[in-house]
């Protein structure tokens, strides 16, 4: 379904959006910006990423290929096993003031997973995350669980299914439910005020709860399927007896671009979406929508962000029945390109006030999704979108695809982020006809992690 | 302090297993065979706030501090790697070992000093007085797990005085036995808390958790008449089972009922009799010290024929599956059984190795096949970290019988061999 580079669909229209390997050239040498899209096919493999262990010749004239003003002017032409070998070996750091995975130019793959604490043991908390903490590190650096001698009485302490990977820019993220500042761990007072419940939004009828919420999440990412499943399953491995998995989702065909730099991907609908998504370079935006502040209630968040995810199932078969003209008045976009049906290029501003060329009512229909969520429709309202196409394979009762979007946003705030622009689109969005929600989680993601030995939330347990 | 053997409550069939070997556990009350030479108190002490029945290091002015760092690239790296004898306090940080929980001082396989719990990104303290020589940092898990330790300086035991030996031996075992009361004590306040949560899977692990402290110890719990049948007696040795108390009635709650509730009086109860069996150790541990005239005190022919006697309820209660009827954890008190015994040899070590140096070899070559053997049976998953004991096939059980009477049978040799020094 998805080529190892490429973007989840075949390409829907006739600009190459995804796949850089076959149009290494394609961005050519205009400096582009976020209004030059092609440029970002070419910069993808890097992911934004810092290259490490490029120490081969081959990786050395691949990284000044990719990175150079000229492509198509340096030495050696690349060959598809060199740009792969380079895109194992991508790395992104892991240490910073905020948590990888958020600004993170987003990555091809998903591996989510949401768990329930199982112990009373605040220090038996404190301990895993500690223990997390130092497995992301070495995990992102492409390492295993340990090094050094595995005895063979006893079970080795990495499970091996990413031995032969790279880290393939793979980052780790983590997040605290409501849950951890429940009556359990003494944590009451700093719960932040942000985490509290969203409250339930129109549409949120068939959510179901057991894939629904948690008291830890850990989001991981990585441009190859194995290496976050592999992240997933030494995590939950190492939460033996104090936390359980409790629901998790793997994701394909990255929905969302986070970055400049990064080409707008195709949902499973074959629309481009998220074209006005907050991109990592923009740092205002990032520091007045995404990031928590000094004016939070709960210092120890400062620098960190709130996760909201929620499985969207998409109603497929519904979808491919409807033409293309209702496709796009549902969108408030033309399909092949992603403009939108106000006019321009995909990345013209949305004109709401146009009037469509018939002249019988708005360009942009008033309950498009587009409209909806855009900003100037919500009061300013922004958020970073990081969201994943899913399949679950078949629904065995009804014989129809199990599939849809994992959506995912970071903002300071879900309730007056995502709460607010979730309630317009679940009471009027044209899309619910072909959409469902059916999980929801909200977590607190705590700062980036200053060096080793420091751990997830290690402010807010004050051990 | 009356004959634990006239008070003891255990059942006849378990008297009879051990009751020779208890016969030395008794506390006498006063003497003691090794008081002939008065050495300076060397103690290994645990700066643990829950060992408070440990008194201050009593090392020279001027105390050392080591600072230990766990690192996957580095192992267990102490810094500096060589002090002058006397008081030591080792500050580890376990910065990045994903495999490393908990760190050992080692002496010829003595443990001078431990500390659990070390996850990545935590620290812990500990201090051991001690004397010139060789000594080994253990991190179990560590890419280098063993890292080595030099102290400087005049040995406070003079090698070649076997009396003078004999009552360091003792002194180091009280040590040992206040560690594990001390860590046996957070254990049960453990698990008192996941049972008054209501927690049924923390409350399991906790037990397991619990459990070593209390084997490693057995007989000089043992030796506490009215103190051990409250702790540790099975359904079996109880005339009224509506007074059954201690591990094992909350083990059945647990493991076979698979619930808290009616557990909470049973782990209050627990932790209270733990308290009273940390404060009559703490004051054996100071007599001990000491070296009183007046007193219980720990002697040295209890610490060996301890050592004997720990392994004979391994041969009596473990390998027959009997001692964890519920929970099957019985390979992980094996485990601590042959630890605790391991301890004791290791404190009459040095005085060994001047009556009889094959003996000791003989019997440390002994305890690490043995050990290695249970290695095998490591099962990370269960509750424990042991394959539980129904999980055992029976050539397997037998192999571990063998391998337990090929330590006993030279072990058994050793209370003589000091009686006679």
């Amino acid at each position: 379904m998805t080529s190892e580079h490429g973007t989840p669909t075949p390409a829907a229209g006739p600009e190459p959006t995804g796949c850089p390997v076959g149009h290494p050239a394609g961005g050519g040498g205009t400096a582009g910006g976020a209004s030059d899209p092609r440029r970002a096919s070419r910069r993808r493999f890097l992911g934004g990423a810092a290259l490490t262990a490029a120490g081969a010749a081959a990786g050395v004239a691949a990284s000044t290929a990719l990175r150079g003003p000229s492509p198509v002017a340096t030495a050696a032409p690349l060959t598809l096993a060199d740009l792969d070998a380079l895109r194992a070996q991508a790395t992104v750091p892991f240490y910073g003031e905020h948590q990888a995975g958020i600004t993170t130019a987003q990555q091809d793959r998903l591996m989510f997973a949401s768990f329930d604490l199982v112990t009373g043991d605040p220090v038996a908390v404190a301990h895993l995350l500690g223990t997390w903490a130092a497995m992301a590190a070495r995990f992102t650096a492409g390492q295993p669980v340990r090094s050094g001698d595995v005895r063979p009485e006893q079970p080795p302490p990495d499970t091996g299914e990413a031995s032969d990977l790279g880290p393939y820019s793979l980052t780790v993220t983590v997040g605290f439910g409501p849950g951890m500042f429940d009556e359990r761990f003494g944590l009451a007072a700093k719960m932040p005020a942000a985490l509290r419940p969203l409250d339930q939004l129109p549409g949120d009828s068939v959510l179901r709860p057991e894939i629904s919420g948690g008291d830890l999440c850990v989001q991981a990412c990585a441009d190859d399927p194995q290496v976050v499943f592999h992240a997933i399953r030494n995590f939950a491995r190492a939460a033996r007896g104090v936390a359980t998995m409790r629901w998790s989702q793997l994701g394909f065909g990255r929905a969302s671009s986070t970055g400049a730099g990064q080409s707008t991907p195709r949902n499973l609908f074959g629309f481009k979406d998220g074209t006005n998504n907050i991109h990592a370079d923009d740092t205002a935006a990032t520091a007045a929508h995404v990031w928590v502040d000094a004016s939070t209630d709960q210092p120890w968040m400062v620098g960190g962000s709130y996760l909201v995810a929620r499985k969207i199932r998409m109603e497929i078969q519904s979808w491919d029945a409807a033409p293309l003209a209702d496709q796009e008045r549902t969108f408030g976009r033309v399909k092949t390109t992603g403009a939108p049906l106000s006019g321009g290029t995909e990345f013209t501003p949305l004109d709401l006030a146009a009037v469509a060329g018939t002249g019988s009512g708005p360009a942009i229909d008033v309950a498009a999704h587009a409209r909806l969520a855009s900003p100037e429709e919500n009061g300013g309202v922004r958020m970073l979108r990081r969201g994943y196409n899913y399949t679950d394979g078949q629904d065995s009762r009804t014989g129809l695809l199990d599939a849809g979007l994992f959506f995912i946003c970071f903002q300071r705030d879900a309730h007056e982020q995502f709460s607010v622009v979730q309630t317009r689109l679940g009471s009027s969005d044209l899309m619910n006809e072909y959409v469902a929600h059916v999980s929801s989680a909200l977590f607190a993601v705590p700062p980036g992690l200053t060096g080793p030995g420091d751990w997830y939330g290690k402010a807010l347990f004050d051990l | 302090m009356s004959s634990a053997t006239s008070t003891r409550r255990r059942a006849p069939r378990l008297r009879t297993a051990t009751a020779v070997a208890l016969a030395g556990v008794v506390l006498a009350g006063c003497g003691s065979a090794a008081s002939g030479a008065s050495p300076a108190p060397a103690a290994a002490t645990s700066t643990d706030a829950t060992t408070s029945a440990a008194p201050a290091a009593t090392g020279p002015a001027g105390e050392a501090v080591v600072a230990v760092a766990v690192t996957d690239a580095g192992g267990c790296v102490a810094t500096p790697d060589t002090v002058p004898a006397g008081a030591v306090t080792f500050n580890v940080t376990n910065v990045d070992a994903v495999g490393v929980s908990e760190v050992e001082l080692l002496s010829d396989q003595r443990i001078r000093g431990e500390r659990e719990n070390l996850a990545p990104g935590f620290d812990a303290t500990f201090t051991a007085t001690l004397d010139g020589g060789s000594y080994e940092l253990y991190c179990p898990g560590a890419s280098t797990d063993r890292t080595p330790f030099t102290v400087t300086g005049e040995a406070a035991v003079s090698s070649g005085d076997t009396a003078a030996l004999l009552q360091q031996a003792t002194v180091d075992y009280a040590d040992y036995i206040d560690s594990q009361v001390g860590f046996l004590t957070e254990a049960v306040a453990a698990l008192q808390t996941a049972i008054d949560a209501g927690d049924l899977t923390a409350a399991q692990n906790a037990y397991a958790a619990a459990r070593p402290y209390y084997e490693r110890i057995e007989p000089v719990a043992e030796s506490f008449g009215d103190l051990d049948p409250a702790i540790d007696l099975r359904i079996g040795d109880v005339g009224d089972p509506a007074a059954w108390t201690g591990f094992h009635p909350i083990e059945q709650l647990l493991f076979e009922g698979g619930t808290t509730v009616g557990a909470e009086k049973l782990a209050a109860t627990l932790v209270t009799d733990i308290g009273e069996l940390q404060s009559r150790t703490a004051e054996l541990s100071a007599n001990t010290r000491a070296d009183a005239a007046d007193g219980d005190r720990y002697l040295v022919d209890e610490v060996a024929n301890g050592a004997v006697a720990l392994l004979g309820e391994v041969q009596a209660s473990k390998i027959t599956g009997e001692e964890e009827f519920y929970s099957k954890i019985d390979l992980l008190d094996f485990q601590a059984n042959v630890e605790g015994s391991l301890q004791a040899f290791a404190a009459l070590k040095p005085a060994l190795n001047e009556i009889d140096p094959a003996l000791v070899t003989d019997v440390g070559t002994r305890f690490d096949t043995l050990l290695a053997l249970l290695d095998t049976h490591r099962d990370p998953a269960a509750v424990g970290g042991f394959t539980l004991y129904d999980d055992l096939t029976d050539a397997q059980i037998t192999e571990l019988s063998n391998a337990l009477s090929t330590v006993i049978e030279p072990l058994s040799v050793v209370p003589s061999k000091i009686a006679t020094a």
